[in-house]
């Protein structure tokens, strides 16, 4: 398999060592020369001293016969166009990027990049798992990035509490669907009140989080 | 201390790059090699760039790479010498070449170098050469063409 990782920042670096010993051909662009030149250097002359944003270089990295573009830069507008470009330029079949802020998911499922990979969720999902930090608990991404699969826990205070489930005025594509309740699960009907202590689980669109932890657990402390 | 007996080299890699300096290259080789009774090694590399695979059928390009081995088959059997000719395709010459080196643990490779000059008149070494110096396990020696008259 060809792969072209764009990018040769830490992520990139062992991406393409490891995919390298993996058997794949691999072709790494880094627009910083030195730090190309230092990437030869070590793992041999794979690297491309060009902007992987410019389509001339992702051109001559072998953009055309390419299986998959990774675009790992710490620009999450780069990593964007990269991916739109291989797309939509070169028919390169799959485009994995790199999302840095998790609130640009939603931006990049939208135009089209098939998979995304965002460090900053995966770090807060783990320590998530033992404190939670926005009492809404991510517990796993589905369908490549577009879903979520998320418990909140309901304190004293949360809106949800006292009122039937089937009363909530959930977003569209969210659904709940499981209550932890005295350490059982239960299934939730429409007639299901919620109570104090109780973990919700539910499923919805990632850009409905927000949404749905106003409604489940109020308004959120900290925004950004 | 190595022993008097000993070669000089058992096997050498030759680097051709089908320039002019590739005759003097073949010739200082097969002389040493015939003194040493050295098996030599004439490498070819045709650089592909990233738009093509490795694999891929470069006809033209091979029919010319084959025309420089050829050359350097000649001369081999011109002065009575032994060389097994290879053509290599790889995305950077300098990699390729030390590479294949080592790959036959060779203890000696040879380059040719061209005197060739910017714009400005300043020497230019080219990637390979450099590469090789650095990067070879084994011995190197560089044949460098003379100097034209207009360089000098």
């Amino acid at each position: 398999m060809f792969v072209i990782v764009v990018g040769g920042g830490k992520v990139g670096y062992f991406l393409a060592r490891e995919l390298i010993s993996a058997g794949h051909e691999v072709a790494l662009m880094e627009r910083d020369r030195a730090r190309a030149a230092q990437i030869t250097e070590e793992i041999g002359s794979i690297t491309i001293p060009h902007d992987g944003c410019e389509g001339k270089y992702l051109g001559q990295a072998g953009a055309n016969r390419a299986d998959i573009v990774a675009a790992v830069t710490g620009d999450d507008e780069d990593n964007l166009v990269i991916c739109q470009m291989a797309k939509h330029h070169f028919d390169v079949p799959r485009t994995i990027a790199r999302v840095n802020n998790p609130k640009n998911e939603g931006l990049f499922k939208h135009l089209g990049v098939d998979e995304i990979v965002s460090p900053t969720r995966m770090i807060l999902g783990s320590i998530e798992a033992d404190i939670p930090v926005h009492e809404l608990l991510h517990l796993a991404v589905l369908g490549g990035g577009e879903l979520e699969l998320v418990e909140a826990q309901l304190r004293e205070g949360s809106p949800a509490i006292g009122q039937l489930a089937g009363s909530l005025q959930l977003p569209d594509g969210c659904s709940l669907f499981a209550i932890i309740r005295d350490e059982r699960a239960l299934s939730v009907r429409s007639d299901t009140e919620l109570r104090e202590g109780d973990k919700v689980i539910g499923i919805g669109r990632t850009e409905c989080e927000d949404e749905l932890h106003r409604i489940l657990l109020g308004e959120s402390e900290a925004t950004d | 201390m190595p022993e008097a007996s000993a070669p000089l080299f058992r096997r050498a890699v030759i680097a051709l790059s089908g320039g002019t300096v590739d005759d003097a290259v073949v010739r200082l080789a097969l002389e040493f090699a015939r003194h040493a009774h050295s098996e030599l090694v004439a490498v070819h590399v045709v650089e592909l760039d990233w738009t093509q695979p490795l694999d891929a059928d470069v006809a033209e390009r091979s029919e010319e790479a084959q025309r420089v081995l050829d050359a350097a088959e000649a001369i081999a059997e011109t002065l009575h010498g032994k060389l097994e000719s290879v053509l290599v395709q790889a995305r950077d010459v300098g990699a390729a070449i030390v590479d294949e080196a080592a790959a036959r643990e060779a203890d000696l490779l040879i380059l040719g170098l061209p005197y060739r000059t910017r714009f400005g008149g300043e020497f230019a070494i080219g990637r390979a050469v450099p590469y090789a110096l650095k990067n070879a396990p084994c011995a190197v020696w560089v044949v460098r063409e003379k100097m034209g008259e207009e360089s000098q």
